[in-house]
């Protein structure tokens, strides 16, 4: 998933643990072969050869795509993953700004107008890509936690760079302390809260962050303007799914800081939002 | 209430959507919902105004009705709620028979001598599937039973949103209603009858702003069969004749319904009613209602009403001549109009709630759409009190 | 003022109403806590307003509702 992953299991047996961590290993390594954003050969890019043209897609990308409609609907189009194209555009693999040129064609090419999806059937417009960031990796963390529970394993935490999945709490019942992550220095905790079950994930402009002479550009990009939003450094949000918590905070992050935080407040999900100067704000700014 | 525990709007949108990739098993499998979701129990005492004057025959003393609500909601399934509304009444008083021109052609009511003791039982089940987003669906079925009164209906509604902004609602019901009046023979009345009602209604409802939505509507009504009261005379050229209506009644009714969260607090609720029928009666109704949070779990519900009706074509007090095929001189097809004022105080404690209220609604005839020339001494006013326990599971 | 010409004018005002709110702009979902709340219902209390409306219906030759009309009953 390229980034730093773990997995924290309190299990009867090592037979049992490490029965656990080959199902983590092989669905996290499942799902990034179907939905890496860059791999050549994943189900996203055999779905930009295919634009134009429609595919019937599997019930699980079929249940994804639903839930990115949801997200597109709410977030008044902000959340769109049809924006791949955009989002490589800003990628720090790039190394460098995209010219104005290049944003108007990504833009040509994004836009879930563009797309057409009539369960099963979904059709890309030409040369559309799509980016299922900011839900693909915190539902495998959702369902490496689920796969655990199913091998018998109930308490652990599995951590995909920072977006975490509860097992389940400790073996006596008492909650995991986890840590939030610190937009500028993510080695370091910004806040700590203990969490027996459920999901915390962070959106921030710290991940493929492109540092261009000392200005940074968030990864994270409007695709109505084509640029990356300005506003929160990062939005941490705690609900009963990662997929859950992922999908707030990504959503917070586009919709900047001040509608951002109304709809934190409107969801009712526990959150810390840090913004660009380290000003914290949320209901678990008691926890930094 | 307890809606603040419930998710929010959108929240619950989310959890929908994700429903289908991470079930929603990861957050609350050991702490599963309850099936039963509320319980609520409702009694009210309906109390009518007696005759200012001491009638011909017969007590002055009209209808009385203790009713008694018991009210159960339960999860049916995922998406399915089953909700069950059981009503039992007893009713007593004498209730108005026929009037006759006074000496100065003021009409003076008879009373039947009887009278009447009776109860009614009635059961209502729906059950609502909610496929997220607003959209749901909602099949019900009642039945309602009186020693001479027995009616069965369904029903269905739809709601689907349109737009974010948008809703569409539609749905329609049967009845199907029996009349077996008693001492039918004694008293010269239709022994059996039945009539059939069909009713259908289509609305949109727009959120306005943050702060305000509107709904408006329209709903369709026709009945068939024996409409007529069976236990009503009707004074036609100095004789007394059954009470005669014809045997079908086409109604419209148009609604618009507001709701204005005025306050963090408060809230305005504001409905009016435009409705006619094929019987020649027009009516007009305008409904506020203020809902007040107070402190401690408190809320205060204050609400005014107007009504106005004017007659159909075939009601006079009394006839003079036998021209015509319909007559009848029931006041609920006279012109009459009403005023009604009403209090609710609730107390929330936890899962409980307490409530209780009153409503005071007075009729007059010089209210009515239209003016009227001579009053139905019939027209009545009354007082109701009631009183309630909840209790919320979740 | 007579009681028709009261009216034509109430619905003039809520007709009113109506066109102004679809030029409104936009609500939100993340903006509709207000009106998610128990008291914006249309009929917050079902059962107060089941009971409500049979009152009135008993008493009125009119009668009129947004939703499926319940069964008849032996008071009308």
């Amino acid at each position: 998933m390229g980034c730093p992953c773990a997995l924290h299991l309190e299990a009867d047996s090592v037979a049992h643990a490490e029965h656990a961590l080959a199902a983590v290993r092989a669905e996290v390594a499942r799902l990034e072969a179907k939905y890496s954003h860059y791999r050549e050969d994943s189900l996203l890019a055999r779905l930009a050869d295919a634009a134009g043209t429609p595919v019937a897609v599997d019930a699980e990308t079929a249940n994804l795509l639903d839930f990115a409609a949801t997200l597109h609907a709410q977030s008044d189009g902000r959340f769109d993953i049809t924006a791949g194209r955009l989002t490589r555009l800003w990628d720090a693999q790039n190394g460098r700004l995209p010219t104005a040129e290049e944003i108007a064609r990504a833009l040509a090419t994004t836009g879930w107008h563009r797309l057409e999806w009539r369960r099963p059937r979904l059709r890309l417009a030409p040369g559309m890509r799509l980016d299922l960031g900011g839900i693909v990796k915190e539902y495998a963390a959702d369902r490496a936690a689920e796969l655990c529970r199913a091998a018998g394993v109930v308490a652990g935490v599995v951590d995909l760079g920072g977006d975490l999945a509860l097992i389940g709490p400790h073996r006596d019942g008492t909650p995991w302390r986890v840590g939030i992550k610190a937009p500028r220095a993510p080695e370091r905790a910004a806040a700590r809260i203990e969490l027996p079950r459920g999901g915390l994930a962070t959106s921030g402009d710290y991940e493929r962050t492109l540092i261009v002479a000392g200005r940074r550009y968030s990864h994270i990009v409007d695709p109505r303007t084509g640029r990356p939003v300005a506003g929160f450094a990062s939005v941490s949000v705690v609900a009963d799914s990662c997929l859950i918590a992922g999908a707030a905070a990504t959503l917070a992050m586009l919709l900047g800081v001040a509608e951002g935080g109304a709809y934190l407040r409107e969801l009712g999900l526990p959150h810390l939002c840090i913004d660009d100067r380290g000003r914290m704000s949320g209901d678990l700014v008691f926890a930094a | 209430m307890s809606a603040s525990k419930r998710p929010s709007p959108s929240l619950s949108l989310l959890l929908a959507a994700s429903a289908a990739l991470v079930g929603n098993r990861s957050a609350r499998a050991d702490e599963a919902a309850p099936p039963l979701q509320s319980v609520g129990y409702r009694f009210h005492v309906y109390d009518e105004d007696a005759f200012p004057d001491r009638p011909v025959i017969g007590s002055p003393q009209r209808y009385h009705v203790d009713s008694q609500q018991l009210a159960l909601s339960a999860r049916a399934g995922e998406r399915e709620t089953l909700t069950l509304n059981a009503v039992h009444e007893v009713m007593s008083g004498s209730s108005p028979w026929y009037l006759v021109p006074g000496p100065d052609r003021r009409p003076i009511q008879v009373l039947s001598g009887a009278t009447i003791r009776d109860h009614r039982n009635a059961i209502d089940v729906a059950l609502t599937h909610d496929a997220g987003g607003n959209d749901t669906t909602t099949l019900d079925v009642s039945y309602s039973q009186e020693r001479d009164y027995h009616a069965a209906a369904i029903g269905a509604q739809r709601s689907v949103p349109l737009s974010s902004a948008l809703t569409l609602g539609f749905g329609g019901s049967l009845s199907h209603d029996r009349l077996r009046p008693t001492d039918a023979i004694l008293y010269g009345r239709i022994e059996r009858a039945e009539k059939n009602t069909w009713s259908t209604f289509g609305s949109l409802s727009l959120v306005l702003s943050k702060y305000a939505v509107v709904e408006s509507g329209l709903q369709l009504t026709l009945q068939s069969g024996y409409l007529s009261d069976p236990y009503k005379l009707v004074t036609v050229a100095d004789q007394q004749i059954a009470d005669t209506r014809p045997d079908r009644r086409g109604e419209a009714a148009w609604l618009v319904r507001y709701r204005l969260a005025a306050t963090a607090r408060a809230s305005l609720h504001a409905d009016a009613r435009l409705a006619a029928n094929s019987w020649g009666q027009h009516s007009v109704t305008l409904e506020l209602g203020w809902y007040q949070e107070l402190a401690d779990g408190w809320r205060l519900i204050p609400g005014v009403r107007y009504y106005a009706q004017d007659r159909a074509r075939f009601y006079a007090p009394f006839f003079d001549h036998a021209d015509g095929r319909y007559f009848s001189s029931d006041y609920r097809l006279g012109a009459f109009g009403a005023l009604s004022a009403s209090l609710d105080l609730r107390k929330r404690f936890g899962h409980w709630e307490l409530s209780a209220g009153a409503e005071r609604y007075h009729a007059a005839t010089r209210y009515a759409l239209g003016g009227a020339d001579l009053a139905d001494p019939a027209t009545v006013s009354y007082s109701r009190l009631f009183a309630g326990l909840d209790y919320h599971f979740d | 003022m007579r009681p028709e010409s009261r009216a034509r004018r109430l619905w003039l005002v809520l007709a009113a109403a109506l066109l102004g709110g679809c030029a409104a702009t936009p609500v939100a979902p993340w903006e509709r806590g207000r009106l998610a709340r128990w008291d914006m219902g249309w009929d917050p209390d079902p059962l107060q307003a089941a009971m409500d409306r049979h009152s009135h219906f008993s008493k009125e030759g009119t009668s009129g509702e947004i939703g499926a009309a319940g069964g008849g009953c032996g008071c009308n």
